[in-house]
């Protein structure tokens, strides 16, 4: 029953991931509160005890005296206020994310609007969509890497994930792979009132090329190339060590080093005569179809 | 959902060079303008709570003065843009055509002074940290219609002559021009989405569109200028070609 539907999703178009708002959206404001929260507490503790260095007095006592060193943390206190303020967040909504999973746990296929499914793939969404945001913001580029992983997504080492629409879960990428600027990898995909849900696999040292669209249910194995401005279907197996290019993908070329792709230029440009010759070499090289 | 820092900012539009040197003042003014709530709101909050019994709650409550003093200045650039535009407006009502590119015609320039006042409120509300801020509710104080339950949180849409129905979906990343620019030829025209059609990520609609009722639209296709896509049917291509009915 699953499996023809899968066929028919196939069939149709790739549409886009996405999540209407319900009121457990608000649940930001649950996480702005308890980020400022652990913020104000550290920081009454800390402008208390300097209060403390400078008058002698102290609005409440806590067992620790202020040492004069405390005046050393200043500046780290106004940078690091920050850090605390996302760390919190991204870890009390981990927390969240773990015990939405617990109460029902995630699963791929399809499921109907409305369906108990369908609203916890929206609970997990809104929890993890405020901390993503957050660590997007700051100036640290890996930081929004630690917080997928944080979120049961599986990033290898030395990879490149900054600037894309990821989904945070379903999405499995080895090391060493690198994205490029406005990708879009989605394990969930809409369809009306359906939710499609399958796991997408990256493997080691792939270069996924920009403006470039993974439908969920892709595999790409080991050293696969994607090329820019192309789109995969749902359930599509991308070759390794080949580049990939079309909107679907079909068309597959071979990886070669510069001087080879140069020679090959040189022989179009010289055999005008016998440009059959080379039509027939190139055509040997283009592989499927 | 889950966008990238590059991509989380408003829509983008190209305002003349010469309105935008020119008509800098109107954009200062605005800034300055919707910061004028702000402070006033700090003047009190200083005044009131730094007295003797209260300075426990001076230090308490900063986080949650600064989430004030954030709203409050997008509800009133909000408001004062929307004041200036309705002066604006009465000066040269807004219209769809075909105009030249230069500053002589009329339609033109007050398109990129109406845009110049717009652009303040829409750059503040893009980072704000509820996604539905962004275009559901800021574009309605311009003129946008925009139909209840309907997703386009992470798309950029044109600020105005733009209308969308109620459940529609419009995927990350694809977007939906009202305004073209092609070559000494400025194009202006409305761009209507009935109920319940579906648009996938990475779209881009051109100024004349108009998708009527359930009808799906591809990811990574676009449309032409004025082309109609027909009820209950899937479009796909580029530009977006019939293939087949539901």
């Amino acid at each position: 029953m699953e499996q023809e539907q899968d066929t028919k999703f196939e069939m149709e178009f790739i549409s886009t991931s996405g999540v209407y708002k319900t009121p457990f959206s608000l649940i930001i404001i649950v996480q702005l509160f308890i980020g400022g929260l652990v913020l104000i507490l550290v920081n009454l503790w800390f402008i208390n005890s300097l209060y403390y260095l400078l008058t002698g007095s102290e609005f409440f006592s806590i067992g620790l005296k202020a040492e004069w060193y405390y005046w050393l943390l200043l500046p780290l206190n106004i940078y690091g206020n920050i850090f605390l303020f996302v760390f919190t967040i991204i870890i009390f909504s981990a927390g969240v994310f773990k015990l939405l999973n617990k109460i029902s746990q995630s699963k791929e296929g399809v499921f109907q609007k409305g369906s108990k499914d369908w609203k916890y793939m929206h609970r997990r969404f809104w929890t993890a969509f405020f901390p993503i945001w957050l660590a997007r913001a700051l100036p640290l580029p890996w930081l929004d890497i630690i917080a997928y992983r944080f979120f049961g997504t599986k990033v290898g080492s030395s990879v490149v994930l900054y600037e894309g629409y990821v989904d945070p879960e379903f999405v499995e990428i080895g090391d060493f792979t690198m994205t490029s600027l406005n990708i879009c990898i989605f394990s969930h995909l809409i369809y009306h009132d359906k939710v499609l849900i399958k796991k997408v696999k990256i493997g080691k040292a792939c270069v996924v090329g920009p403006h470039t669209i993974i439908s969920p249910g892709t595999v790409m194995e080991d050293f696969a190339v994607l090329g820019v401005n192309s789109y995969t279907k749902i359930n599509q197996n991308l070759e390794g060590n080949l580049i990939h290019v079309g909107t679907p993908v079909s068309i597959t070329l071979p990886i070669q080093s510069v001087e080879e792709s140069q020679q090959k230029a040189v022989k179009v440009k010289e055999g005008v005569k016998d440009s059959k010759e080379n039509q027939l070499e190139s055509n040997k090289d283009l592989k499927g179809g | 959902m889950f966008q990238p820092a590059s991509l989380k900012g408003e829509s983008p539009v190209p305002i003349d060079e010469g309105v935008r040197n020119k008509y800098l003042v109107i954009y200062i003014l605005i800034i300055i303008l919707s910061f004028i709530p702000c402070s006033l709101f700090e003047f009190w909050y200083v005044i009131y709570f730094w007295s003797e019994p209260f300075v426990w709650l001076f230090f308490l409550l900063i986080p949650l003065n600064a989430l004030v003093a954030i709203y409050i200045i997008h509800f009133s650039a909000i408001l004062i843009s929307v004041l200036i535009l309705k002066v604006v407006n009465l000066i040269h009502a807004p219209k769809e055509g075909i105009y030249r590119r230069s500053l002589e015609d009329r339609d033109y320039f007050f398109w990129n002074i109406r845009n110049i006042i717009k652009k303040w409120p829409l750059y503040v509300l893009a980072s704000n940290p509820f996604p539905w801020f962004k275009n559901r509710f800021t574009l309605r104080f311009f003129g946008v219609s925009i139909g209840k339950k309907s997703i386009c949180d992470n798309s950029w849409i044109s600020s105005e002559f733009v209308s969308i129905g109620k459940n529609v979906i419009i995927g990350m990343n694809s977007s939906i021009l009202s305004f073209g620019i092609e070559q000494d030829n400025f194009i202006l025209k409305k761009v209507r989405i009935e109920d319940n059609v579906l648009i996938g990520a990475k779209c881009v609609l051109l100024p004349g569109t108009l998708i009527k009722q359930n009808a799906s639209l591809s990811a990574h296709s676009y449309t032409n200028h004025n082309s109609v896509l027909e009820e209950n049917s899937i479009y796909k291509g580029h530009p977006a070609k019939l293939k087949s009915k539901k």
